[in-house]
């Protein structure tokens, strides 16, 4: 047997003990699995374990092309386009910060993204599991972040390429190459694919997700955006409902494994931390709030639901982990500091926020406008119990 | 009766419905097939009167219901009891399923054999009108959904006969 297979065994129950104890408390697993990361350390070597925390990185890309792509901007309503433009003023303040501690016009634009963008898949997770799909303000939160999701995907698509301009050109050139096939090639591949079975399918979403990202790796282009782009493909061929039923439960288990392994690469990477790194961090953290708030006025929510939204967009994840790999390779220290502290830090905390956050804000929730009958009806109760005593 | 729909990225569909009483339910409708339901009532705030959670299957079952799909026998008189061993039942064609590109007539005929007290009333296809009581002709197609109706078992034997 491959020694690998030990490693595996031993992970994956770290994380399935992980995710049995945070389920028994009600609380969603994306925040344990980091800290198992965290804890675990060395002592696991993680390099054993790929390809499927690699895979696990592309395919919650993937995912998120599939889910929050371009085509969904169209039935986003006008007052959540408005949120989302509120929200998006979050990149100026980190662009100003990149500029100001001397970074360099790419890196200040890639720390901009860093401290802008929340993550998509931890929140929509967050949602389903702690049961908020039905409420006002998740309609908000998941509209902007198909907005953010754009703005980062065509920001990752400038910034995201290795070395001089001619590398910036093969990166757009070769997004606008997909897109221009897909346009064209898509209508008549739909019907082929829509009566491939199940495995086939499967096997072909895989390769077409792994083989994508390697080749915008291949010409210098970031590789989270090949495979961002290949879900914004696969949703426009229609297979958006059949890939998401495949694809879930693999995708989960090697997610699971990648923030693992994030979690234990952040101990290497934040041994030497900087102070600018903990405190442009905290900046993000709190500096969000209000934008979002406001956002949630602009989406005509009320005062509660507001905060609520706010609290949702906390916490940071794939993209953040994408854009500090990027800045890792370019020697961007500061940055790439920044982008893991923000996750381990915004996840358990969104986590922590969204799961109670409707109990701390429950004070502001609007009176019931009772309906007149129901109002005489109560009094009715009230004279009557007055009678009999 | 008032209803809306807003697609929730990353997680589904939302309907919200207000009855003409003024209720109001909130539906979720999850891409993994889970349904969650949520009862405001008229006037009440902020928060559901109730929830409730279902499973695909349950929610089929109890759309069926609502829309009066399933006759039960013992609840009604003996003329519609005759009427309750009868069925109808929507299927919707997958990838793979025997029936693909191929005709009503070709179908029925096979059908025939396993399936004799069932056929098929119509034929669904989306952006199109409601094929009623379809040409022997017509081409059967993925993402069709063929409306059954015969007998319980036949109806049952029907299906099989289509999808296998």
């Amino acid at each position: 047997m491959h020694p690998s297979v030990l490693d595996f065994a031993f992970a994956a129950a770290l994380l399935a003990a992980a995710a049995v104890v945070v389920h028994r408390c009600r609380f969603p697993a994306l925040p344990a699995y980091l800290l198992v990361g965290l804890g675990v350390g060395t002592r696991l070597d993680v390099a054993s374990l790929e390809p499927l925390p690699s895979l696990g990185l592309l395919l919650l890309l993937f995912s998120v092309g599939l889910e929050f792509g371009p085509d969904r901007l169209a039935a986003l309503s006008g007052r959540v386009l408005r949120a989302g433009g509120w929200d998006a003023l979050g990149l100026l303040p980190g662009l100003a910060a990149g500029l100001l501690l001397g970074l360099d016009f790419k890196a200040a634009v890639m720390l901009a993204g860093v401290l802008y963008v929340s993550s998509s898949a931890v929140i929509a997770k967050l949602i389903i599991d702690l049961r908020r799909a039905a409420e006002p303000e998740s309609e908000v939160v998941l509209g902007v972040l198909v907005f953010e999701d754009l703005v980062i995907a065509v920001l990752l698509a400038l910034v995201g390429s290795r070395g001089g301009p001619l590398a910036l050109l093969a990166s757009v050139g070769l997004v606008g190459a997909y897109l221009l096939a897909a346009h064209y090639f898509s209508p008549r591949l739909a019907a082929a694919m829509e009566a491939l079975p199940d495995e086939p399918m499967l096997l072909l979403g895989a390769a077409f997700t792994a083989g994508t990202a390697m080749l915008f790796h291949a010409v210098g282009a970031s590789e989270g955006i090949g495979a961002f782009l290949a879900g914004v493909i696969a949703a426009g061929m229609g297979l958006r409902e059949r890939i998401l039923g495949l694809f879930t439960p693999v995708r989960d288990l090697a997610v699971a494994f990648f923030f693992l392994t994030v979690g234990v690469g952040a101990l290497a990477l934040l041994a030497d931390l900087q102070a600018t790194a903990v405190w442009l961090a905290l900046a993000a953290l709190v500096g969000k709030l209000p934008l979002d708030y406001l956002a949630g006025a602009a989406a005509a929510l009320g005062l509660r639901r507001r905060l609520l939204t706010a609290l949702y967009l906390i916490p940071r994840g794939e993209f953040n982990l994408v854009l500090g790999a990027l800045a890792l390779r370019e020697a961007q220290g500061l940055i790439s500091q920044v982008a893991v502290l923000l996750v381990l830090i915004t996840i358990p905390l969104g986590a922590v926020a969204i799961r109670f956050g409707p109990a701390w804000t429950a004070g502001l929730r609007p009176p019931p406008r009772r309906l007149p009958a129901a109002v005489a009806a109560a009094e009715g109760v009230a004279e009557a119990s007055q009678l009999s005593r | 009766m008032k209803v809306e729909e807003v697609v929730l990225p990353g997680v589904g569909r939302k309907y919200t419905i207000t009855t003409r009483s003024g209720d109001r339910l909130v539906i979720v409708v999850h891409s993994s097939g889970k349904r969650e339901l949520q009862y405001f009532e008229a006037g009440e705030g902020d928060e559901p009167t109730a929830a409730l959670d279902l499973t695909d299957e349950e929610a089929r079952e109890i759309g069926a219901i609502l829309s009066g799909v399933l006759f039960h026998p013992e609840a009604t008189g003996d003329v519609t009891a005759r009427l309750a061993e009868h069925t109808i039942e929507w299927m919707k064609v997958e990838p793979g399923d025997r029936c693909v590109s191929r005709t009503v007539g070709e179908c029925q005929e096979e059908a025939q054999l396993h399936a004799p007290q069932a056929h098929i009333l119509a034929i669904l296809r989306a952006g199109q009108a409601l094929v009623p009581n379809p040409p022997p002709e017509s081409r059967i197609e993925v993402g069709d959904t063929l409306i059954l109706a015969g007998s319980r078992q036949g109806v049952n034997a029907l299906k099989h006969e289509l999808s296998h």
